[in-house]
């Protein structure tokens, strides 16, 4: 199956078949990124690196991510240079490719890509996995002179004022996350938060209805017809996304963002885990 | 108190282990998960299958009973089931293997971080609990039963 070219960046996607033939392109890296903690350790793509959302991406101390010093050090580790092809794929229908995919591009990495379909769509073709473990040489990989938060990242007083202003705001969540059944995610009852709702004005259109059973992007028409049609968005809008900790809401970033062409697409990380404890947040509930 | 014998011996294990070896041992155990699966032939004394909100995907645990009254654990596990909780059937199957159900009810879930480390205990890998719960959960059950067989034989 080969990337609806009417996508508005048909090459933010690469389909498997591509990357089973160029597993040995040096102008690549391949990076799988799961929520999973052990799976990469269980078998990856051949020549796959491996970034861990939270020991890689995150401060440790600090609810943010890494500063841009750390991110160079991370890139050079990796053999990664600013002019290479970074290929994302994991678990979970690509949340964690597309939530590393995002923080590479809040450090401003222009070359950025998902295998569409992701790990499973991967191992269900019946293509080859390996446990080696890559060495690269380290590369020389600039500071990033800034993180790019103003630009892709919101944060609370962002959401805030795009609820005030009735701007669009996008619950990715599952639906009784969004009505406040559930205050958790669903097979995550652990990960509760204190209050369930969602953001006063915000629409629910779950990260699931971009994509197919297989894990693969639906169409550019299909989803068109999602975001465009149904919910009534226009590329031009300020949009804010967001979910429990961002992740879907990466996933969702990337589809409005890379495959429908929407400029200012804004992910809220903070998300629902942020809102939804915050005294003095107001939510709605829709029981 | 203190762990069923070998139990402890695999939280001793680990305990002498760095990061980058508790994880290579925990894939060891993961990849020992399907050798945990019932095997033709095997008679159970109660079975508990299903899909729940705690876990990604459906587990089974069996029980049978020996003629001590030691519990043997089987578990199959569904194929979104992640790693860690794989590794966890192992370890559970194997360091629970003749332990009365009664002892099991009693064993303080604190091993758990002391085999999985610090690092890999963390948002959405907390299914590593998950087994222990349900491996408890089928030994109060079949307590259950026999204090009921038991009531009914003397009324």
């Amino acid at each position: 199956m080969s990337i609806d070219s009417t996508y508005a960046h048909p090459d933010a996607l690469v389909t498997t078949s591509w990357l089973a033939d160029h597993l040995k392109d040096p102008a690549i890296r391949i990076i799988e990124s799961n929520e999973d903690v052990l799976l990469y350790d269980m078998g990856h793509l051949p020549g796959a690196v491996h970034i861990d959302w939270q020991r890689d991406l995150q401060d440790h101390t600090v609810r943010d991510y890494i500063q841009p010093d750390a991110f160079a050090a991370l890139c050079s580790r990796n053999g990664i240079t600013p002019e290479t092809t970074c290929i994302f794929y994991g678990d979970k229908s690509n949340w964690w490719s597309c939530y590393a995919l995002w923080v590479f591009r809040l450090f401003g990495h222009e070359k950025v890509k998902i295998m569409d379909g992701g790990r499973e769509k991967w191992i269900d073709e019946g293509r080859p996995l390996t446990r080696e473990v890559p060495h690269y040489e380290e590369t020389p990989y600039p500071t990033p002179s800034r993180r790019r938060d103003a630009e892709i990242r919101a944060f609370y007083d962002d959401a805030l004022a795009q609820s005030l202003g009735k701007l669009p705001l996008i619950d990715v969540r599952s639906p009784g996350e969004f009505k406040g059944l559930v205050t958790h995610m669903p097979e995550y009852p652990q990960e509760g938060v204190l209050r369930g709702g969602h953001i006063p004005g915000a629409h629910s259109i779950p990260w699931k209805q971009a994509v197919n059973n297989d894990a693969t992007f639906k169409s550019a028409d299909e989803l068109r017809k999602i975001y465009q049609t149904e919910l009534g968005l226009k590329p031009d809008d300020e949009i804010v996304a967001y979910c429990r900790i961002g992740e879907r809401s990466s996933h969702t970033w990337f589809v409005l963002n890379y495959l429908l062409g929407f400029d200012n697409v804004r992910n809220y990380d903070g998300s629902w885990t942020e809102w939804g404890n915050r005294v003095g947040a107001p939510i709605e509930k829709s029981l | 108190m203190s762990y069923p014998a070998k139990l402890s011996s695999i939280i001793e294990l680990f305990s002498g282990l760095s990061d980058a070896e508790k994880r290579e041992t925990l894939i060891a155990y993961a990849d020992q998960a399907k050798s945990q699966e019932p095997r033709g032939g095997d008679t159970f004394d109660l079975e508990d299958v299903r899909k729940d909100e705690e876990c990604t995907d459906t587990v089974a645990i069996f029980l049978r009973l020996n003629d001590q009254g030691g519990a043997h654990f089987r578990i199959t596990l569904g194929p979104q089931v992640q790693t860690l909780t794989k590794a966890m059937s192992s370890i559970l199957c194997k360091g629970l293997d003749g332990v009365s159900p009664e002892e099991i009810l009693e064993i303080p879930a604190d091993f758990v971080p002391k085999i999985v480390g610090a690092e890999l205990v963390r948002l959405r890998s907390q299914t590593v609990y998950y087994l222990l719960t349900r491996i408890k959960s089928v030994s109060k059950v079949w307590i259950h039963r026999q204090r009921s067989a038991s009531q009914d034989n003397n009324a």
